[in-house]
């Protein structure tokens, strides 16, 4: 069933979210393509669970604009069947069995997949009778995902899924999500504080630190437009222009930097390298970490050097 | 989603069930056994030696103590509906995170809570509705020599008013749960606040709803024999009017309407009670008194009823508004 909505699957225009006087979310501008497995990163309290819960419409933004599948997040039942959201430690009601579950996504989504569904059950070798608060950490994530797959959203959410899993069930989980989203021909978007899991499976990146979107893009795009950058020390004046660096460090006789450009790598003195996801993404977070520092942290930085 | 309601609510249904099967077993033995006591001591007693009072008063003495318990039970069954049916209803899925799954299904929260305060919210009613039909039966022949159906404990727990205070409580616990989002202080403060509406309309709002008649009523020694209370200052309380609800009485005046000269009453107020009355009933003293008339009496059931039920509907609106508030 190919998805009815085309372009974006969700545009955010300045959306920002405060809790109080916390900023859980700040002036955050995305743009994210459709057909993609979209990879949410950032260190715990970033505001990840912000912008998920912001998507499936469970929370309502402070200000600025947020647009899934071409409406307002949960805007109506028909827009509530095209996202399927999975929420951080996958919640299942503890006193019903997992054929209680199904039955419950069978008299509330109207597009419910049974098929698919007891196929799931199945594969997973669950016990439909078995109480759902009686299940593994990884068994109730399995079923929290069955049940969001089974009603055939065009747009799949999951906030942290895997995250209290142990290796082997967070490997086992990840296996079922993408085969979910191939069956479907839908959109994911995946939050992680571990970045080896949106690495395994996401081909488009969101860095988010700080409450603010620090890069965003296609993961084969950012890995083709960030190098690695060696030099001797002192050689930092003389990058060309269009370089944009996103964090250097120096050592007594070198310095190293994470930058960003279009064009190609610059020449000697530098040396340029690919450069791994999980730097790239360890190069924005900590340019984020710094700025959060204060301005004091900076000037710091420029007495040492 | 009504399934899904049902599902969530057949434990507490069947406890519910269980609870009311039982009590109208107990009802259905205790009217019977007050028929058979009407019929065998009170039909006919005026033909007899010795006439109706002693028989009446014994009658009434056998029953009250167990109509005033079960009259009690029944005023606080809705508080009891709304703490355990009511307050848990949101606040435990608040509390677990499950409305998390709940709310992204293909319903939206405003048509799932709607079906859950209906569903749940019609359960409450007819709960504490069989409980009032049954008491109400029960005790009619009680109700009918009484004589005191405006009392507080017996207003309250005939007829349709704890229809409507069960679906106010429910609405209230179930709103309160919304608002609090942790279960145990929702079914607390669900609890005080019923409590506190419990005793305020029947002491503040309901001698108010309609204006009672005034009127004056002559003094005389059996009415002073029958009074509960004589005050120094020629106050009295406990006057009592057959069928009416007497809501405040004027202190004790005399032939021109005047206050009693407080010479001449405190003059009667001395040795036995009897003596007392006597003395008092040759003083040709009358009352003031405002009542509301016995055949107000459903006028007030329903108004109270409605009041209830308004209130039901206010609350279960600020819920409704109060659940798209989008709460994380």
């Amino acid at each position: 069933m190919p998805p009815e909505h085309s372009g974006p699957v969700l545009i955010a225009e300045g959306l920002t979210k405060r809790y109080g006087r916390r900023q859980a979310l700040t002036d955050c501008d995305l743009q994210v393509p459709q057909g993609r497995v979209i990879g949410l990163v950032g260190p715990n309290g970033a505001g990840k669970s912000t912008l998920l819960q912001l998507a499936c419409g469970l929370i309502a933004p402070t200000s600025g604009r947020l647009r899934v599948l071409g409406s307002r997040p949960a805007a109506n039942a028909a827009h509530l069947a095209k996202v399927g959201y999975v929420a951080q430690d996958t919640p299942v009601y503890p006193m019903l069995t997992v054929a209680d579950h199904l039955r419950m996504g069978a008299r509330l989504n109207p597009a419910w997949d049974p098929s698919l569904a007891n196929r799931r059950i199945a594969q997973l070798g669950l016990n439909p009778r078995q109480h759902a608060g009686r299940l593994s950490g990884g068994q109730r994530a399995q079923l929290a995902l069955t049940m969001a797959a089974a009603k055939r959203p065009e747009l799949l959410i999951f906030d942290e899924p895997a995250a209290a899993l142990d290796p082997l069930a967070r490997i086992g989980f990840l296996r079922h999500l993408m085969e979910s989203v191939t069956e479907l021909g839908a959109s994911a978007v995946l939050s992680s504080h571990l970045l080896a899991d949106v690495e395994r499976v996401c081909d488009y990146l969101i860095v988010l630190c700080d409450s603010r979107v620090q890069v965003a893009g296609d993961v084969r795009d950012l890995l083709s437009t960030h190098y690695r950058l060696v030099a001797p020390r002192g050689a930092l004046d003389r990058l060309p222009g269009g370089v944009e660096v996103i964090r250097i460090e120096h050592t007594d006789r070198q310095s190293s930097a994470v930058v960003r450009t279009d064009g190609p790598p610059p020449g000697p003195p530098w040396t340029a390298s690919a450069l791994p996801l999980e730097e790239l993404v360890l190069g924005y977070m900590t340019r984020a970490a710094e700025g959060a520092t204060g301005s004091a942290a900076a000037v710091m930085g420029e007495v040492l050097r | 989603m009504t399934w899904m309601t049902w599902r969530q609510f057949r434990v507490q249904a069947v406890v519910g069930a269980a609870a009311l099967v039982a009590m109208a077993i107990y009802l259905v033995i205790l009217g019977t056994q007050i028929r058979h006591g009407y019929d065998a001591d009170l039909v006919g007693c005026h033909h007899r030696a010795g006439g109706c009072g002693s028989l009446t008063a014994e009658f009434v003495d056998r029953y009250r103590a167990r109509l005033q318990i079960l009259g009690a039970l029944l005023v606080v069954v809705p508080g009891i509906l709304g703490m355990f049916w009511g307050a848990p209803l949101i606040a435990r899925e608040l509390e677990t995170g499950t409305h998390r799954l709940a709310w992204n299904q293909s319903v939206t929260r405003r048509r799932w809570l709607a079906v859950k305060l209906l569903f749940v919210g019609l359960a409450s009613m007819a709960t504490a509705g069989l409980f009032s039909l049954l008491l109400t039966w029960a005790a009619s022949p009680y109700d009918l020599v009484a004589g005191d159906r405006f009392t507080a404990l017996q207003f309250g727990a005939r007829n349709i008013a704890p229809v409507a205070y069960a679906a106010f409580a429910f609405v209230l616990g179930a709103t309160v749960g919304l608002t609090v989002r942790r279960t145990v202080p929702a079914m607390a403060l669900t609890a005080v606040v019923f409590a506190v509406v419990q005793v305020a309309m029947p002491v503040l709002v309901r001698p108010h709803l309609i204006a009672p008649v005034s009127d004056s009523k002559e003094v005389t020694a059996e009415t002073v024999r029958n009074l509960s209370f004589l005050g120094s200052e020629a106050d009295i309380g406990g006057l009592r009017i057959s069928d009416a609800w007497v809501v405040s009485t004027s202190k004790l005046l005399n032939s021109d309407g005047q206050p009693v000269e407080l010479d001449r009453y405190r003059a009667c107020i001395t040795g036995v009670f009897d003596a007392i009355a006597d003395c008092m009933g040759n003083l040709d003293l009358q009352v003031r008194v405002a009542y509301q008339p016995g055949e107000r009496y459903w006028d007030f059931q329903w108004l109270e009823s409605a009041i209830f039920l308004v209130a039901a509907v206010a609350l279960a609106g600020f819920g409704l508004w109060r659940i798209q508030g989008r709460l994380p």
